[in-house]
């Protein structure tokens, strides 16, 4: 999963009254349109930003091609959803419309536009900082509260303890959150990292921040704070620019709380709980961008969070077809992930070395690592060279890797519903046949009359048009 | 087991569409603009146009804009500001003489008159570009004297072409994924890797190809003076660049003519726009209800300004990502004639060189070619009309080689010399 469709998901569970009075801050308008939609939904949105009339659904048909109308019909319903978008209620003659909701889209054209006095863009200090803290500073701040966090999740995996206590020391708010994420458990006093910790471990740091922020946005609720200040502020701050300062005095007291557990994240840098200007860190500027983006552009998150500071920031991991890993990087905490899945075997200065084994791999899965997260974050941290690739991966390490895993589940649940007591031999056949031309028959048992089938809906309707034309016959 | 399968490895790839460079071309001519002045001022078009590229540029974190103009004297960028080359061979920066090191100077200049000027009501980059469009649009048009706009009348689009593809070319190398060093100096390497998605027949490479494609490119001209015959070839040449690196070209119309641009929409993908012809949804809404169609019409034509945001926005806004999902609009038919080579005149019907097909409009004096030099000779059936067959019917074009007779003899085809 997703950053992005994380805190989608997130939003959508929101009120319509929520989401509209979070629309009001054009920074939040447009993190959220940038941020959150699919492509398509913003192509439509932004065609629709001008225009007078509501757009008709006609219209909208005769633009997208026909055989795009799967994504269509989803960048419709997520618009629907996040409630940006609405159906004109005419009268029945005029045809289906829609409309872009009036906050939305009045505060996205004064962020396209600039003007207004919202002040959501985030004031700068107007003064200068007498010590100024620089960019390098702010990324080595950022790191090292973020890989506190990761550090305390990876150390309280068993057997990985020794040498990794080092300056790994969060905040007790911290730890509360990772808890209520349900990343770790405290069993017997000592936290233990769960299978959502795990997943968390080896998704990218941009997902990895929204998934946190995500717990802290549902706690917020319980700590008397305004869910939609707590929203629009973080979205504020993905809009600040890298290595500037800002004033706390606009904000509310809300947001002033939040900027301390905030900075234990190292999401933002300030001074000290007092000071009137906090700096945000990188964590913060790329909340509101891609994650696809920052892969493959934006190298300086990862080279923010990398710990070996080497000028080959891109990727450090390289996976032969042999199984063989290879991965350019000093830091235990990279050493500490990939412990999770790989046999290591060597360590040199800049280098480890280790093969991707049935062991190694099975071991993860049962810790509740998935195959696919193990090949993203190979892929992720691919070295550039081995990036050239087409695909990253050597298909052979790909494909066993999967087969490694579904060695373990032999099983495959499938929903569905189950047909029985057929009247007759003919009627059975009828239904089962029918079944099959649609596509939704899962398994029969003819000598005891039984049918399994994904899907019902079409199914139950032609059954009962069957028994009503007996009843009339 | 049928989980596995090769079909399956593409997907771990980001779903995430691809950061686009947008490259616009703004055509400044001061003639055609003070002829537009009066209905469609420079002023209201480059504020619509910002909101434009903000609207871009808000569509993805990782997309980029330049900005180039299209000037009678020179082609020059606009956004983002050119550096100077060298800072120790440096002749532009004599006007700031304080500073020591045009390069670092001139950005950090720019970034402090930004900073002091903050305010928390515009997003940080879209008031960088606004401010630093404006400043050297104002620089450019500050900067042209009387005696330059007597030299030139036309623009300098192929000049603007050439920049925009050679800046689209080091971006897509800088986007790489493999380090761009090693790109940038075996450029081998490069030109083979963009030209496999073309080559490849096999659908997934293709499809993997594109997934992994980390830029996605496009040209947007913004025309409004016509005549482009005089750049012919440059122009053309360009187009095939772009045709090659598959950059899409789009063109918004706003005033004049020219032939080659549309040709240069057609051949590489791009949206060929002419306001005046094509009504956006709201306007064809607006007629499937029976309200005076007429009306719109008139609208379009008198009040270009008006719809066009909403032009800009909306055909011409999505990438080619997001095309592949969208239909285009409805193109009228393309002129594809042709400028010939002797005096860059448009023509439908021409003669061509049978060993580096340059088109002449006329059978040459001496016979031989302007461009190769190769000795061509006119068949004496060439220009003249068979009895036989209606002329409509004739095959137009005339190749010049094959026949035995010499040049001399085919001046019944009517020969002025040319000039």
């Amino acid at each position: 999963m997703t950053a992005s469709m994380q805190a989608l998901e997130y939003l959508e569970q929101q009120s319509g009254a929520t989401l509209i009075k979070l629309y009001r801050q054009p920074s939040s308008a447009l993190a959220i349109f940038r941020r959150m939609l699919p492509h398509l939904a913003k192509n439509i949105v932004m065609a629709m930003l001008y225009m007078t009339k509501p757009f008709s659904d006609a219209d909208l048909l005769a633009w997208i091609r026909p055989d795009a109308l799967v994504e269509k019909d989803q960048a419709m319903s997520v618009l629907e959803r996040l409630h940006i978008i609405s159906k004109v209620h005419d009268p029945p003659p005029a045809p289906t419309a829609y409309q872009l909701s009036d906050k939305f889209a009045k505060s996205l054209r004064q962020a396209l536009t600039g003007g207004g006095n919202h002040r959501s863009f985030g004031v700068p200090c107007s003064t200068p900082d007498p010590d100024k803290i620089d960019v390098e500073n702010l990324d080595k701040f950022a790191r090292q509260q973020w890989e506190a966090i990761l550090y305390y999740m990876v150390g309280s995996a068993g057997g990985m303890q020794m040498g990794l206590s080092q300056g790994a020391s969060i905040s007790d708010g911290t730890k509360m959150l990772l808890e209520m994420g349900n990343f770790v458990e405290r069993k017997g006093g000592r936290p233990i990292i769960t299978q959502t910790g795990f997943s968390f471990l080896l998704q990218e740091a941009n997902t990895q921040v929204w998934s946190l922020l995500i717990v802290y946005l549902e706690s917020a609720d319980n700590l008397q704070m305004d869910k939609v200040d707590v929203l629009s502020f973080l979205f504020t701050l993905g809009s600040l620019e890298l290595g500037q300062d800002y004033s706390t005095a606009n904000l509310t007291a809300t947001q002033l709380q939040m900027l301390d557990d905030l900075s234990d994240f190292g999401i933002v840098y300030r001074r000290d709980n007092q000071a009137k200007r906090f700096y945000p860190t990188r964590l913060a500027t790329t909340l509101t961008s891609d994650a696809g983006a920052l892969l493959t552009s934006n190298s300086t998150l990862r080279s923010a969070l990398s710990p070996t500071g080497s000028g080959n920031d891109k990727g450090y991991i390289i996976v032969e077809t042999n199984y063989r890993l290879y991965a350019y990087t000093s830091s235990i905490l990279q050493i500490a992930v990939l412990a999770l899945f790989t046999r290591l075997h060597t360590r040199f200065p800049n280098l480890v070395s280790g093969k991707l084994t049935k062991e190694s791999i099975q071991r993860a899965i049962n810790l509740g690592i998935t195959a696919d997260q193990v090949i993203s974050y190979l892929t992720a941290h691919a070295h550039p060279q081995m990036a050239k690739n087409t695909p990253v991966m050597p298909p052979t390490v790909v494909d066993q890797i999967r087969l490694w895993q579904i060695e373990g589940d032999r099983m495959k649940a499938t929903t569905g519903f189950l047909i029985k007591e057929f009247g007759t031999q003919t009627e059975y056949d009828d239904t089962w046949k029918y079944a099959d031309s649609l596509g939704v028959l899962v398994w029969k048992n003819d000598i005891k009359r039984l049918l399994f089938v994904s899907r019902i809906e079409q199914l139950s309707t032609y059954l009962a048009g069957k028994k009503s034309k007996a009843r009339a016959a | 087991m049928n989980a596995i399968d090769g079909t399956d490895r593409t997907i771990t790839a980001s779903e995430a569409p691809p950061p686009s460079l947008l490259t616009i071309i703004l055509d400044t001519n001061p003639y055609a603009w003070s002829i537009l002045s009066s209905t469609l001022p420079l002023s209201k078009v480059i504020a619509n146009l910002l909101v434009f590229i903000n609207a871009h540029l808000a569509i993805n974190h990782a997309n980029q804009v330049a900005v180039i103009a299209s000037h009678t004297t020179c082609a020059q960028f606009l956004y983002p500001t050119p550096k100077p080359p060298q800072p120790g061979g440096r002749d532009s920066g004599t006007t700031n003489e304080a500073a020591s090191n045009g390069d670092v100077e001139m950005s950090n200049g720019i970034a402090e008159r930004i900073a002091n000027e903050d305010d928390a009501n515009k997003y940080r980059p879209f008031r960088i570009i606004e401010q630093e469009l404006l400043a050297n649009l104002t620089n450019l048009i500050s900067k042209t004297t009387p005696e330059d706009l007597k030299s030139r009348t036309t623009t300098m689009i192929a000049g603007a072409l050439t920049t925009a593809l050679a800046y689209i070319n080091k971006q897509i190398l800088l986007k790489s994924p493999s380090d761009p060093s090693v790109l940038l100096n075996a450029d081998t390497s490069a030109v083979s890797s963009a030209a496999l998605p073309m080559t490849s027949v096999d659908g997934q490479d293709a499809a993997s190809a594109r997934s992994r494609q980390t830029l996605t490119s496009r040209i947007l001209i913004l025309s409004v003076s016509g005549d482009l015959a005089a750049q012919y070839i440059p122009v053309m040449n360009t187009i095939f660049a772009a045709q090659r690196q598959r950059v899409p070209i789009d063109v918004l119309k706003l005033a004049g003519d020219t032939v080659f641009l549309q040709q240069a929409c057609d051949s590489t993908g791009g949206i060929y726009l002419d306001p005046s012809h094509y009504t956006p949804p709201l306007d064809s809404s607006t007629k499937t209800n029976g309200k005076a169609p007429a009306d719109t019409a008139a609208a379009a034509v008198s009040g270009t300004l008006q719809g066009l945001l909403l032009h800009l926005l909306h055909p011409l806004l999505p990438d080619s990502y997001a095309r592949h999902s969208l239909v285009p609009p409805a193109d009228a038919a393309v002129d594809f004639r042709a400028a010939c080579f002797c005096h860059r005149r448009v023509v439908d019907i021409g003669y061509v060189c049978s060993v580096c097909l340059s088109i002449f409009c006329e059978p040459l004096a001496d016979g031989q070619c302007l461009t190769c030099g190769t000795q061509l000779i006119l068949p004496r059936e060439a220009g003249v009309v068979p009895a036989v067959l209606p002329r409509a019917k004739k095959k137009k074009k005339k190749k010049i080689a094959g026949g035995a007779d010499t040049p001399g003899t085919s001046s019944a085809a009517g020969t002025p010399a040319p000039s």
